[in-house]
């Protein structure tokens, strides 16, 4: 079987290969470790793609992808971290380069929105968590989704699956340095879009002035 | 007007609220992850902040728990079961 665009091989250095492993073996050890993973892989799949049956279709030929390269998956490495480099490079080969959205335009007016002046500024004597928790699991969901792809997948890797910056660089291939900006940016934009919902809602006061 | 007013806030503040983020990632290295816990100790005004921080990441954490179609994991096993038998001709 040929590989062409294997990936991961930056998150499995060192220890032993298992392309050694028979048939039976290697499907019973993929099936106790990887699929496990399965409802994680998922649910980032619909975060990727916002929709439900593209994240299906991308999570399959991940779980494809990742049978057939198990065999350089290292023992003993980071395997969650390894899964989610595989989900990476098949969701870019099959949405991201078809779709060539515009993405990380300057936004520079993000860089200094805060929510949480927002809300004090806003909310009266109402308790800035307070307001956080009359959001909708919806809504949340919908704000990530606003997010242009690589903030949304930095923000995702960083704050649900709680990579280190270094395990997200390595997943997104991509510097450190570029995943903080991504990190940073990403947030802020996720405030700014879950404020445009909290004044829809009439959870905070828009007419009240800075 | 809840009790965060940053208007007279220190340097120090402003250095640990610039450095907020990275703090609650964990990313700062052990000597400045301690410095900045030791400056919350005593900031309440930061101390707000860096919990409502955690919150919202709570939040979109909380909001992110899809389970898989029962269908795809239908579908993962049978595609499993042709790749292993595939393999083997």
């Amino acid at each position: 079987m040929s590989e062409s665009n294997a990936p991961a091989e930056e998150v499995t250095e060192g220890a032993p290969v298992r392309r050694e492993l028979g048939d039976a073996e290697r499907r019973a050890r993929f099936e106790s470790e990887v699929l496990p993973y399965l409802d994680r892989l998922y649910s980032a799949a619909l975060r990727y793609t916002r929709d439900a049956t593209d994240a299906e279709d991308l999570v399959q030929e991940t779980v494809a992808k990742a049978y057939r390269s198990f065999h350089q998956y290292r023992e003993g490495t980071n395997l969650k971290a390894w899964l989610y480099r595989v989900l990476h490079t098949t969701y870019i080969s099959m949405y991201r380069k078809a779709q060539r959205r515009p993405q990380e335009s300057p936004q520079e007016e993000i860089d200094d929105f805060s929510l949480f002046d927002e809300l004090s500024r806003t909310t009266g004597s109402s308790p800035e968590h307070e307001v956080l928790e009359r959001f909708t699991a919806e809504e949340v969901r919908d704000a990530l989704a606003e997010l242009p792809d690589t903030f949304r997948e930095a923000v995702y890797l960083a704050d649900v699956e709680g990579f280190s910056y270094k395990e997200i660089a390595q997943i997104m291939d991509t510097p450190v340095g570029t995943v903080m900006s991504r990190l940073h940016r990403g947030r802020k934009s996720l405030h700014q879009a879950l404020h445009a919902y909290a004044t829809r809602r009439g959870l905070i006061d828009a007419s009240v002035e800075g | 007007m809840a009790a965060s007013d940053l208007s007279q806030c220190s340097d120090e503040c402003r250095e640990a609220l610039h450095r907020l983020g990275a703090f609650l990632d964990g990313e700062l290295g052990e000597v400045t992850q301690a410095e900045l816990s030791q400056h919350l100790a005593r900031c309440s005004p930061c101390t707000e902040r860096a919990d409502f921080e955690e919150h919202l990441r709570e939040l979109v954490r909380r909001g992110c728990t899809d389970q898989a179609p029962e269908g795809l994991k239908d579908r993962i096993r049978v595609q499993l079961d042709e790749m292993s038998a595939g393999s083997r001709g």
